[in-house]
């Protein structure tokens, strides 16, 4: 974590991440709100979302990004980052497996820079899909 | 709902930000998006990754304009009304949900703590499709920060608003 530095010669099409994994707790929602200033009650006010027809309260789809962007800059490192893009697929909810997968979709020079693209997702124990999106990161040469 | 009402709102400002970005919420952040390193507590742990100050986890340019956003910083500029509150107001009071699409981030530079960025929004598409018997009305906002005094272009935030009924 942190002092781990990915080398563009290092990497190869196909590699994988390590995954991070981490049980939603109704905790989780609440730290997030406070941290974002997101208060939508369906995701801290169990009442409301049940009125709502929610069977529970769930999680931020910003919570979901921000997770599976902590396992992207495991890997590349922080500050290593160009672009992050998600979709939002599914909604998660409290007590749920969340769990990174990350793949090497190919790297690529741009000028001088070197370049990682990744195919970024965070799905949940069953393998259903919460958020499915691809990074680009520039990486330092070995050389 | 008219393609003109959706045509009216593309291009338009959804308004400016200036935000002074706070060392103790980076770490706050950090901690609940579950992001153990260092380098966003301690400056010697971001000096040592090469960065000149604390930075900012990579999602946090969706929600830094609802902190450190100081009145004697914003710049006082006539209202640009609320573009997505007039397509997306007629729509909540026929019912349905708003829901968060997509999102992308581009970064020419990481955020750090001590910056003072402005954030400009505009409207940058707006569309409707049938989907499943559903419509969908989408709205897609770009935040533009920069660094202000400099202007130098800092990070691109790309919202996907839904409205679906």
């Amino acid at each position: 974590m942190g002092d781990h530095v990915l080398c563009f010669e290092d990497v190869a099409e196909g590699d994988e991440a390590p995954v991070r994994s981490h049980v939603l707790s109704r905790t989780d929602l609440v730290a997030y709100a406070g941290a974002s200033g997101d208060f939508n009650p369906m995701h801290h006010d169990e009442v409301k979302a049940t009125a709502a027809g929610q069977p529970s309260v769930f999680g931020h789809g910003m919570f979901s990004m921000g997770f599976l962007g902590s396992a992207i800059t495991d890997y590349v490192g922080v500050g290593h980052v160009r672009r992050f893009q998600a979709r939002f697929a599914k909604q998660t909810w409290p007590d749920e497996v969340l769990r990174t997968k990350i793949v090497v979709t190919g790297k690529r020079m741009d000028g001088d820079e070197a370049l990682v693209d990744l195919d970024v997702r965070l799905h949940n124990a069953e393998g259903e899909e919460k958020v499915v999106g691809e990074a680009t990161a520039v990486v330092p040469l070995r050389s | 709902m008219a393609d003109d009402v959706l045509d009216k709102i593309i291009g338009k400002p959804t308004g400016t930000t200036v935000v002074t970005v706070e060392r103790g919420q980076l770490g706050l952040f950090a901690q609940a998006v579950k992001d153990e390193s260092p380098i966003y507590r301690d400056p010697r742990a971001a000096a040592a990754a090469g960065l000149p100050g604390i930075p900012a986890p990579p999602t946090y340019p969706f929600v830094m304009g609802n902190f450190g956003v100081f009145p004697e910083l914003q710049t006082e500029e006539a209202p640009v009304g609320n573009p997505m509150a007039e397509v997306l107001g007629p729509l909540m009071a026929k019912g349905g949900i708003i829901l968060h699409g997509e999102q992308e981030f581009t970064y020419h530079r990481p955020v750090l703590a001590g910056d003072v960025l402005v954030g400009e929004g505009k409207v940058v598409d707006a569309y409707q499709k049938e989907s499943k018997g559903k419509t969908m009305t989408f709205v897609v906002v770009e935040t533009a920060w920069s660094q202000r005094g400099t202007g130098e272009p800092v990070c691109t935030s790309r919202m996907n608003i839904i409205h679906r009924i």
